[in-house]
């Protein structure tokens, strides 16, 4: 146990000076603004200026593209692009595709692209959710059909962010519809910009931006295949377990895989908490010297301090259900005030409780459900018996 | 609050860390079946076992070795702490080592700490301000004629004849009515100094105690753990709806957020005492609401069995409260967290 500030050596305080300043200098305000109007979770500029100096994948050798860094510098890196909000999602899903194709895809694939995710001019989206299975992934029915060195591939997916700004689809495909529900899927990784592939906006109340994405008879070789035929549920399993977590960190890393959501949610806090301290109520009184008020907020307060220190897939769920139910809390003791968005006259700390209520809401959802989340801990870390259902190992509509 | 701030965030036991807590668990778990809990009722003290438990060093432990102890940390009394919430061990060990660690840091008589250290004497502290004659009811004062008690003019260590008469309590606990004009008084410290010790002690109590809650939310939530895996409804296990499922998910989430936060908590009340002040209180308030979740949602997980006092979850539900409130109403403690994080915005 060690929670112990880092001493740093002087190359990795000069390390973390050269970041400062380099975030300082291409996350400016226009990428925030990019941010709120697109709701992209990503920005191109930023990407390639990481990627340009192998902070994309920071722990990678540099003759790979990466920049060799130490877990401490990994962690350094982390926290300033964490602290100043870089826009992440994509580089997310990139980064956690990355592995799957390594370990799968045939060697000159993976030649081809390890330099240009980590340059940044490649990225990858998640195909994961049918629009009639999100939570049950292997039900997928996206249906792919071998034609000689192809496959020709024919459906749709739901909600596959990123995908505009992404030139691969890391897409669940059904090969085998008679199979066994989990033995019928292969991974294909699929050129978005392949003929018959459509790209069409979603957006959500939280501000973000997701895409239907549609496939007509879209041809694609059979070297961005990833892993055998109908072997695809294995392939999926590494960057999904990675997605979920296991909860075990290198003693530098956040132990909560949901610590990305309280971030968001202790920003709304730290704002509520300034307001109170300039605010006085009409009758006169200072905000912040209401007993109530305090009660009220210290257990939000709480609820981040627990949900920081929640372990493995219940600190998904710790993070995502308090923030739901605390930003909630959140806008009532501060007021109408908490609701007006950024720019508005009077928004607390640019709009920050209000963009965190609209935003608290997707994070029960995406990445599985919360209540996903709750059948893994109830069958893995509780071992209680699992449901038998008519769908657990066949397709069934 | 710096919010981006590099520091480890090692939550894992080192090997001696690991060894007390097995050490203190096969102990209690050998020592204290549910049985000898209930035949401690209604005091909730059980001088037998009080006597094995100074055997294995937990009173002398963590005091300084100045005064008989071999200098453990709050982290190792922590872990001790949760063993014994998993038995419910009628036992006062928490209030006994904060009110020694105090006696010892306001220079206390040597002779009281020897005895205190050897578990002879019980020692105990009134966890709220003495305010002129006013009584309050004290944790362990029914087993202890030792009570440190914090007033306008200090720290004062007031001894009786006697342990006061017994309160029976839902909880089972020693509670007893202190009274602060009964007995001899000594001033030991006094100023803001001998305050600011009143206050870290009243502090580590409550994270000792939110150990003992996080122990004994655990256990609470096995019983309903194992009931719902073998009680059967329309040919299925209970377990495995998800209505009964569920509530029992959403327990482990909150007691594993709560252990984790009492060991983050005793690390810097050990290491950086000061640094965050705000830790124990909020594991303190964590810890209560797990426990009492997990007592209410493990009992109702067992019918109406939960409901019997036969069933080993009583001893549970009914201690989650009486251990809990003990400390007060949480809402104090959630005040000064908000207070904490004011101050640093
Ligand atoms: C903003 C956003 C971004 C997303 N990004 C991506 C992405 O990049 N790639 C991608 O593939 N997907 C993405 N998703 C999809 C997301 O993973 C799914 O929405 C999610 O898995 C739920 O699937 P669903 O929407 O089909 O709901 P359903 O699965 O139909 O669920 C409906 C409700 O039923 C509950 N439920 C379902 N099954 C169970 C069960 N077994 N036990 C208990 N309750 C159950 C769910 O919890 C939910 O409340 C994104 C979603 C959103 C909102």
């Amino acid at each position: 146990m060690d929670f112990a500030p880092v001493e740093l050596t002087p190359e990795q305080q000069a390390f973390q000076r050269e970041v400062r300043a380099f975030l300082d200098e291409i996350v400016t305000e226009e990428v925030h603004e990019h941010e709120r109007r697109t709701g992209d979770g990503f920005d191109e500029r930023v990407h390639l200026a990481l990627g340009s100096r192998g902070w994309l994948f920071p722990t990678w050798p540099v003759e790979h593209g990466g920049a060799g860094l130490d877990d401490v510098c990994a962690r350094i890196l982390a926290l300033e692009l964490a602290r100043r909000r870089v826009p992440y999602v994509t580089s997310g899903t990139t980064g956690g595709v990355w592995p799957a194709v390594e370990r799968y895809g045939a060697p000159d694939l993976v030649a081809e692209l390890r330099p240009q995710v980590a340059t940044g001019r490649v990225r990858f989206c998640l195909g994961y959710s049918d629009p009639e299975s999100g939570s049950d992934i292997a039900a997928s029915h996206t249906r792919a059909v071998r034609d000689g060195d192809e496959w020709v591939i024919n459906g749709s997916k739901m909600w596959t962010t990123g995908a505009h700004n992404c030139q691969y689809t890391f897409l669940i495909t059904r090969t085998d519809p008679e199979a066994p529900k989990h033995k019928g899927l292969t991974m294909i990784l699929v050129p978005l910009d392949s003929p018959g592939v459509e790209i069409q906006a979603i957006h959500t109340y939280g501000g973000e931006r997701t895409n239907a994405v549609y496939y007509s008879d879209v041809h694609v070789a059979d070297r961005y295949r990833l892993g055998e035929v109908n072997g695809g549920w294995a392939v999926l399993r590494g960057p999904l377990d990675e997605e979920h977590g296991d909860g075990r960190g290198n003693g530098l890393d956040d132990l909560s895989i949901g610590v990305g959501y309280t971030r968001e949610f202790q920003r709304a806090i730290d704002a509520a908490a300034r307001w109170a301290k300039r605010t006085s109520r009409p009758d006169g009184t200072l905000v912040a010297d209401d007993p109530v008020f305090l009660d009220r907020l210290g257990r939000l307060v709480v609820e981040t301090e627990a949900a920081d220190a929640t372990p493995g897939p219940m600190g998904r769920n710790k993070a995502s259900l308090s923030f739901i139910a605390g930003i909630a809390e959140l806008v009532d003791l501060v007021g109408p005030e908490a609701l007006i968005a950024h720019g508005g006259e009077g928004a607390v700390d640019g709009g920050a409780i209000d963009y965190a209520h609209r935003f608290a809401q997707g994070t029960a959802t995406y990445g599985g459900t919360t209540d996903v989340f709750k059948n893994i801990i109830a069958q893995h870390v509780l071992g209680l018996p699992r449901l038998r259902l008519p769908g657990d190992k066949q397709l069934v509509r | 609050m710096e919010r981006f701030e590099l520091r480890l965030q090692d939550f894992s036991l080192d090997d001696d860390q690991q060894a007390v807590r097995e050490g203190f668990g096969d102990f209690f778990t050998k020592e204290v079946p549910s049985s000898r809990v209930r035949d401690a009722e209604p005091l909730g003290f059980d001088a037998d076992l009080w006597q094995r438990l100074v055997a294995m060093g937990a009173t002398s432990m963590a005091l300084p070795e100045a005064a008989g102890g071999d200098d453990a940390t709050l982290v190792d009394l922590v872990l001790v702490a949760e063993e014994l919430g998993k038995v419910v061990a009628p036992v006062p060990l928490v209030s006994h080592v904060v009110a020694s660690r105090l006696l010892a840091r306001a220079g206390g008589a040597a002779e009281l700490l020897t005895a205190a250290a050897g578990g002879e004497r019980i020692v105990t502290l009134a966890l709220q301000p003495v305010v002129g004659s006013n009584r309050q009811l004290v944790p362990d004062a029914a087993v202890s004629r030792d009570v440190l008690a914090w007033s306008a003019d200090g720290l004062a260590l007031h001894t009786l004849a006697e342990p006061a008469a017994h309160v029976p309590n839902q909880g089972s606990t020693p509670l007893a009515w202190f009274d602060p004009a009964a007995g001899e008084r000594t001033v030991l410290a006094s100023g803001p100094e001998a305050e600011a010790l009143f206050r870290a002690a009243v502090a580590e109590w409550k994270l000792l105690t939110a150990a003992a809650l996080v122990g004994l939310a655990d256990s609470a939530l096995n019983l309903g753990v194992e009931f719902a895996k073998s009680r059967r409804t329309l040919g299925v296990s209970i377990g495995s709806l998800q209505g009964v499922a569920f509530p029992l998910a959403d327990v482990v989430t909150e007691i594993a957020g709560a252990r984790n936060l009492t060991y983050k908590a005793a690390w810097y009340a050990s290491h950086e005492p000061g640094a965050r002040p705000d830790l124990p209180l909020a594991a303190f308030v964590q810890a209560a609401h797990a426990a009492t979740e997990s007592a209410w949602v493990s009992a109702h997980t067992q019918g109406g069995l939960g409901f019997t006092v036969e069933a080993d979850i009583s001893l549970f539900f009914l201690r989650a409260k009486g251990w809990s409130v003990l400390g007060g109403d949480p809402g104090a403690d959630r005040r000064q967290v908000a207070a904490a994080l004011l101050a640093s915005v």
